[in-house]
């Protein structure tokens, strides 16, 4: 079997779980006909057919809302936003009604909403946010983000399974990253939700971070290793609700200082969470503050140099460890 | 309700205080003012008075017990009856008794705390609550943790972090090296002083901190190791802080001490008889001092950690004593405000308690100003370093006789002195030294064959 990309271990989750299971189908903008802006869902129209991949019209609050309502009467719908972005149109249908439903009517929303997250293509400012903190924000939904081929398929398929609404964030960087490629287990497997893995082991310093980051992350780790000495140790959150407390809290507890890596924007981002969650339950075992690299608060720019600036980077996390480190 | 008795501040680098005895048993009565315990530091041992009278009932620290300054060590119960004491709830933590201090040492006490507080906008009325706050030192949350866990004493470890915080690494790295002199080192058999195992604690850390070479693990036939005294280490520590806290110039002057000296040769003898107590250069040299600092303020002045400058309005002269276990520096309180005569009691005072262990809390703060007198070990320059948190340190030399060119070009023996100012070059430049060493020399040269000192 030969390496696949990210992209490819979703199609290939996709793909397996309609094949295993009815319920299952995929519905979005041009994800029939067109096989997906990004080519995800390449070849499915011709294997599943119609009624299972549905091209929609550009009405994010219809494929949602139309979501739920399948989810409802039993279905397990995929609903693709072309990119993340316009999750926004589609608010409505998930806070107030996916996310509560089973509070409210005792009724499961299995659904899953996925797209392509993330900048450092030139999309500009329609085309490269990072959502995760709304929804992280909001109780009755989970919000996973898979940094590797691996987790990708495995998380997605474990999305599928779930009986709650699931976010899960692609991050387009990724898609054809040649690093990523791997081989993946040719038998079925899931990676649960809510379980985060270590991706670096480290004594100095624990990395929190999650999507595209892990991976600036572990080279700024590498680096940190042969410039400075230090043992860098990175943990990719994968599933930021349910967060993984128990690998958060022992890793810090251990190397006793913590960085925290998102492409978010910082204000009110899934760090200030972490930081909370870390000096109430640590402060403690803290030999340093706690630090943030994030994206400023703006909105995502379009001119080259401005993204370069605006997105954090392996430079960054250099210059927030090495501080950290002194302190 | 109660009234606590609070550790002491004994001494303005002082911390901690050990209880060295009670002195009153629970249950019993005691006077305002009588001493209650003795305590015991790195500086000084004093007799701790008692802020209210009444009934001792409960002791909270044990003998031997170190405590941070301002924690409670007993509880007295007032009685209604004789209630004629502030109210309790007003009482400060008590200091121990000046000896012989004046009468306004008390509330020197309170300037020079709310001076140094820095920007911290700590009022007279919140003193006891903010004793410690001169002394706060920053520390990582874990560090603190790990010390308490430790019982470790922070302020003795030097902190390796971005402005010298202690870190988890600081702690690690002191316990280790206080693990390894314990185990190899052994002890010798004369029984040690009571708070032993603290003082040996403190050995370990200026080691490390300040790049000195870490101590031989075995003693051989070629090296003895000493473990140094209580007052030792403190003397170390407050002598690499200063060096590391102020840069230090150093700048010297040469003063015709002609006058001074053949007055001494004539009077000493009977100023003794009939003073009781002998005079020597340093009342002088002191009183000049007084004038250097009214023409140049700047000279008694602090830099604080905010970066402003504190000028003190009151001279409080400190003066170096030797004594044998180590140097000390008492106070001379309104220096400015005696005569040469008055100057040379108070600092034979303050020697003959520096020597016989005696000296009081007051006796060891709130210098602003510090005159030293290595001279009289026949030295002739001098580069002393500054006892913080002063803005200058003055080392008298020796007088020697010495041929000079006066004036017409003529050459005459004279008795001469190199006086050497050390300056916080943040708070001086050379200029502002420069004239204060000037105006202390045309002071000290302005005396004629018929001096004064009343």
């Amino acid at each position: 079997m030969s390496a696949v990309t990210y992209l490819e271990a979703i199609s290939q989750a996709i793909r397996e779980e309609m094949r295993r299971d009815e319920a299952v189908f995929l519905l979005g903008e041009d994800v029939g006909t067109y096989g997906g802006a990004f080519k995800v869902s390449a070849g499915m129209l011709e294997e599943f057919g119609p009624e299972r991949v549905i091209d929609t019209p550009m009405a994010e609050a219809a494929i949602i809302g139309s979501a739920v309502g399948a989810a409802l009467m039993g279905m397990r719908p995929i609903a693709e936003m072309q990119f993340i972005d316009f999750i926004t149109s589609g608010f409505d249908q998930i806070i107030n009604m996916a996310s509560k439903m089973y509070w409210r009517a005792g009724m499961p929303v299995p659904i899953v909403i996925r797209g392509p997250s993330g900048g450092g293509t030139h999309g500009g400012p329609f085309h490269s946010s990072s959502p995760e903190a709304w929804f992280f924000h909001t109780p009755g939904i989970k919000v996973v983000v898979p940094a590797t081929a691996y987790d990708a398929k495995g998380m997605l398929k474990a999305a599928i399974r779930d009986n709650n609404p699931v976010l899960y964030l692609e991050h387009k960087l990724l898609y054809r990253m040649p690093e990523l490629r791997e081989e993946l287990p040719s038998e079925d497997y899931v990676v649960p939700l809510g379980k985060a893995i270590m991706r670096r082991e480290g004594e100095d310093m624990t990395i929190l971070t999650y999507g595209a980051m892990v991976h600036q992350s572990l080279k700024a780790a590498q680096t940190l290793e042969e410039e400075d000495d230090l043992d860098v140790e990175v943990i990719d959150l994968r599933s930021l609700t349910p967060l993984d407390r128990e690998t958060i809290l022992e890793s810090v507890k251990r190397t006793n200082k913590v960085l925290i890596v998102h492409e978010d924007t910082l204000t009110g981002g899934i760090g200030a969470e972490l930081a909370a969650i870390l000096s109430e339950d640590l402060f403690e075992y803290l030999d340093g503050p706690i630090t943030r690299v994030a994206a400023p608060d703006a909105p995502f720019p379009y001119a080259p140099p401005l993204e370069d600036a605006f997105l954090p980077n392996e430079d960054k996390i250099l210059n927030a460890a090495r501080k950290l480190a002194a302190y | 309700m109660p009234t606590p008795v609070k550790m002491p501040r004994l001494g303005e680098s002082v911390a901690e205080g050990t209880v060295g005895s009670w002195l009153k048993n629970e249950g019993d009565w005691i006077e305002r003012d009588e001493s209650l315990a003795e305590i015991v530091t790195d500086k000084i041992n004093a007799e701790l008075p008692s802020p209210v009278a009444g009934r001792l009932t409960k002791i909270l620290v044990k003998v031997d017990e170190t405590v941070p300054v301002g924690t409670d060590i007993a509880m007295i119960e007032e009685n209604a009856d004789v209630s004629a004491s502030p109210p309790a709830e007003a009482a400060p933590g008590p200091d121990a008794a000046p000896v012989e201090s004046p009468a306004r040492a008390n509330v020197a006490v309170m300037d020079n705390r709310s001076a140094t507080g820095g920007g911290n906008g700590a009022g007279g009325a919140t003193q006891s609550a903010h004793v410690g706050e001169e002394e706060r030192q920053r520390i990582s949350p874990l560090a603190r943790r790990l010390a308490r866990e430790h019982g470790l004493d922070l302020y003795a470890i030097p902190g390796t972090g971005t402005g010298g915080r202690v870190r988890k690494d600081d702690i690690l790295a002191y316990l280790e090296q206080q693990a390894a002199p314990a185990a190899a080192v052994a002890q010798p058999a004369a029984p040690a002083p009571a708070a032993q195992p603290v003082y040996s604690a403190l050995a370990a850390p200026i080691e490390p901190a300040y790049g000195a070479p870490a101590a031989p693990s075995m003693a051989g036939e070629d090296i003895e190791i000493v473990t140094p005294s209580r007052m030792r280490l403190a003397i170390a520590e407050h002598m690499v802080r200063s060096k590391r806290t102020s840069p230090h110039a150093t700048t010297v002057v040469e003063v015709d001490m002609t006058n001074i000296a053949k007055w001494l040769e004539k009077n000493k003898e009977d100023f003794k008889k009939r003073e009781g107590y002998s005079i020597s250069y340093v009342p002088f040299v002191m009183k000049a001092v007084c004038e250097g600092i009214r023409k140049f303020p700047l000279m008694n002045s602090s830099w604080t950690e905010d970066n402003k400058i504190i000028i003190k309005k009151r001279i409080n002269l400190g003066i170096a004593v030797a004594t044998d276990v180590g140097l000390v520096v008492p106070t001379i309180y309104d220096a400015d405000q005696l005569t040469i005569a008055g100057l040379s009691k108070q600092v034979n005072a303050v020697a003959q308690r520096a020597r016989s262990n005696k000296l009081t809390v007051q006796d060891m703060q709130n210098s602003t100003f510090v005159v030293n007198n290595p001279g009289t070990f026949g030295t002739i320059i001098s580069v002393p370093i500054i006892n913080q948190p002063n803005a200058g340190i003055l080392s008298m030399d020796a007088v020697v006789k010495r041929p000079v060119v006066i004036e017409d070009d003529a050459i005459a023996v004279r008795y001469m002195m190199y006086l050497s100012l050390s300056f916080d070059h943040r708070i001086l430049d050379g200029a502002g030294a420069g004239g204060f060493l000037q105006a202390v020399r045309t002071k000290l040269q302005s005396y004629g064959r018929e001096i004064d000192v009343y």
